[in-house]
């Protein structure tokens, strides 16, 4: 159950999302009221054109022409600026696309480096940060591979290891494993299901109703507004049904790094 | 902030590398523009500088009068150009030249009286050869070199010339021409020296001594029938020191003789060779202005390929976005390679105004000259340009949504 102790990261209330003017007017939100507490794995599903991607970009403040609350950390988000909006997507959002969306004229490393800029890290810091982001996810060989010479499964994994390089509080991931197979898919679930341990808040829009076994909380939407929410057992208990393939001895240690970055 | 200027600069190199072709071409535009007006700006700059040189060899203590009231208009530089030939009635005459050379402290004084009408020896001269009447002072004024023979001297008997060793080739076949008869206006003179090379057709005196036939003024008043027709009066005092007071005390003299009327001007210094440099100023202003107008396009030609490049990148753009850039960051981005492209063809530019300056200088009697201020111009027109032309689409580029920017393609 979402812990009550700590105000929660997001709070919406009657949010709406309108596209079009006129005749051609259309609710992509139709008032939607959610609270997300920190550390919380969401899924949300949903038939196409529910919304769900709205909501999550919303969420990530690519749209901010929204009608409604919406509250980050505590704070309204209708009265930062565009530049405040790019701070926050820089130190406390990750993203991750279906389409992986790396540059592709840039190499593995140079693109998990990329948020770095923006937070105005020295160059040498960077390739550092990133070098050791792209070991713990085992792409440590792939470091100057260019985004085409991966296969699926590791273009998604360089793309989270992006996502999580600025060390985010929320990681938005838009149907990470929509151009996986199977195999992929459940290592990419594997890698989204430790970040969760490590007290990350993740929200996934997922097709796939297998996925939301790692999830502690469910979500489903239907034209613009929610339909179901449903808690699930806790990730503790998740972690007793779902086997990990082959991360379990690297949790530990990533546990233990993550805290000590926390703190300091 | 430091870090995002070093990275966007990375981006730029990065960029235009692997668009290596696209990317020449297009800084090709910057590049005749610059290289243009480097050319033009170089080569004026040596013309102006050969003037200013020979005024300053002269040690400093020449003054010039010129007749006419002294305007500071480039324009009279244009208007002036002509006074190398046949000139309106002057207001100097050589009593003038008689009176300053009685003012204290004037070491020598000499009129230049330049003529137009045939010269001929064994074969006929151009009729535009300078027939300069002066006194024998002049040599010593201007420094003139004698390569052969004398210089004018009243104690010889009978009528005299000097001439330059071109004329002397083009009259003659030859420059040992001593003793031989040189008609200038139906009268005979004898050929009593040569001058010596010098090959500064311009020169304050307006005069090229290579191709120039140098008559005493007393004959010439002759050939004219006594009309004073003095173009001007060089002036050397006795020393630098003397010059400020020699100018006084001409400028007094000067308006007795001509009673009040300030209707001449005296010069020296750097003033002496403004009239030259001022022509040279106001071509070269017209000729850069036309040089412009290649710019103009070479800056048109990079909006065009930075909005192809912003189109192109436009996924790239919405994934900085999502990552954290500021809208200013995107602006800085693609402005900075616009600036590389047009600093680069600025630069190339630049290098080569040079080679084809120096090129072109084979075949002029004056070379370029190097100095901070073209260098500058180089550098300020391409900046100017790559951010007048890159500012569009750097700031359409960071006004993408970040949204529908990361949908293209999909």
């Amino acid at each position: 159950m979402p812990d009550t102790k700590i105000p929660p990261v997001i709070v919406l209330k009657q949010l709406k999302k309108r596209f079009g003017l006129g005749d051609a007017e259309h609710y992509a939100l139709d008032g939607i009221d959610l609270t997300i507490q920190k550390g919380e794995f969401i899924t949300i599903m949903g038939p196409s054109g529910c919304g769900k991607t709205t909501l999550l970009n919303v969420l990530g403040l690519l749209d901010s022409h929204i009608e409604g609350e919406y509250e980050l950390d505590g704070k309204s988000i209708a009265y930062l600026s565009a530049k405040r909006q790019a701070r926050i997507r820089s130190q406390q959002i990750g993203f991750v696309f279906q389409s992986f969306n790396l540059v592709s004229r840039l190499n593995v490393i140079d693109n998990v480096a990329l948020p770095l800029i923006y937070k105005g890290m020295t160059k040498l810091a960077r390739q550092k940060k990133a070098s050791a982001m792209l070991k713990s996810f085992h792409l440590g060989e792939r470091e100057f591979y260019m985004p085409n010479q991966l296969s699926g499964g590791q273009t998604q994994r360089v793309a989270i290891a992006r996502a999580l390089v600025n060390d985010p509080a929320i990681i938005l991931a838009d149907e990470p494993t929509g151009n996986l197979d199977s195999r992929s898919s459940h290592i990419i679930m594997e890698e989204l299901s430790d970040l969760h341990k490590l007290g990350n808040t993740i929200i996934m829009v997922t097709h796939n109703p297998d996925l939301t076994t790692y999830a502690s909380r469910v979500i489903t939407m239907l034209d613009g507004q929610i339909d179901t929410d449903t808690f699930r057992l806790s990730p503790q208990s998740s972690k007793n049904i779902k086997k990990p393939l082959n991360v379990a001895q690297r949790i530990n240690t990533k546990v233990q790094s993550k805290k000590k970055l926390k703190k300091s | 902030m430091k870090i995002l200027f070093a990275n966007h600069i990375h981006i730029a190199r990065q960029s235009i590398a692997s668009s290596r072709m696209r990317s020449t071409l297009t800084m090709l535009g910057i590049t005749i523009g610059v290289a243009s007006i480097t050319i033009i700006l170089a080569l004026s700059a040596g013309a102006s500088k050969i003037v200013v040189d020979q005024v300053n060899s002269l040690g400093g203590n020449i003054a010039v009068i010129r007749p006419g009231a002294h305007e500071d208009e480039t324009l009279q530089g244009i208007i002036q150009l002509p006074i190398g030939q046949q000139f309106a009635a002057s207001s100097l005459s050589t009593i003038d030249v008689t009176s300053i050379e009685k003012i204290a402290h004037v070491k020598a004084a000499a009129p230049l009286m330049i003529l137009g009408g045939s010269v001929s020896g064994d074969s006929k001269g151009s009729p535009r050869t300078p027939i300069l009447a002066t006194t024998p002072n002049l040599e010593q004024i201007s420094g003139l070199k004698i390569s052969d023979g004398q210089f004018l001297d009243p104690s010889l008997v009978g009528a005299t010339a000097v001439i330059g060793p071109q004329l002397s080739i083009d009259l003659y076949g030859t420059t040992q021409s001593i003793g031989k008869t040189v008609t200038v206006k139906g009268k005979p003179f004898t050929i009593i020296g040569i001058l010596k090379r010098t090959d500064t057709p311009i020169n304050y005196n307006t005069v090229d001594f290579d191709n120039t036939v140098i008559i005493d003024i007393e004959d010439a008043l002759e050939l004219i029938q006594g009309a004073s027709q003095i173009q001007q009066i060089n002036v050397q005092s006795e020393s630098v020191e003397h010059l400020g007071g020699v100018i006084t005390n001409i400028n007094k003299t000067l308006l007795k003789n001509h009673f009040s009327q300030a209707d001449f001007t005296v010069l020296s210094g750097n003033e002496i060779s403004e009239p030259a440099s001022g022509m040279f100023t106001a071509l070269a202003g017209v000729s850069v202005a036309i040089a412009a107008i290649s710019l103009v396009v070479g800056g048109v030609g990079i909006m065009n390929i930075m909005l192809v490049t912003v189109a192109e990148r436009t996924r790239e753009i919405g994934i900085r976005k999502a990552l954290g850039a500021t809208n200013g960051d995107i602006i800085s981005q693609f402005l900075i390679e616009s600036l590389a492209l047009s600093v680069g063809g600025g630069i190339a530019g630049y290098l080569l105004g040079y080679i084809l300056a120096f090129a072109i200088s084979a075949s002029l009697t004056f070379d370029p000259v190097f100095n901070l201020e073209i260098a500058g111009v180089a550098i300020v027109v391409s900046l100017v340009i790559g951010t007048l032309f890159g500012l569009y689409p750097a700031i359409r580029a960071a006004q993408k949504d970040p949204i529908s920017a990361l949908r293209q393609y999909d």
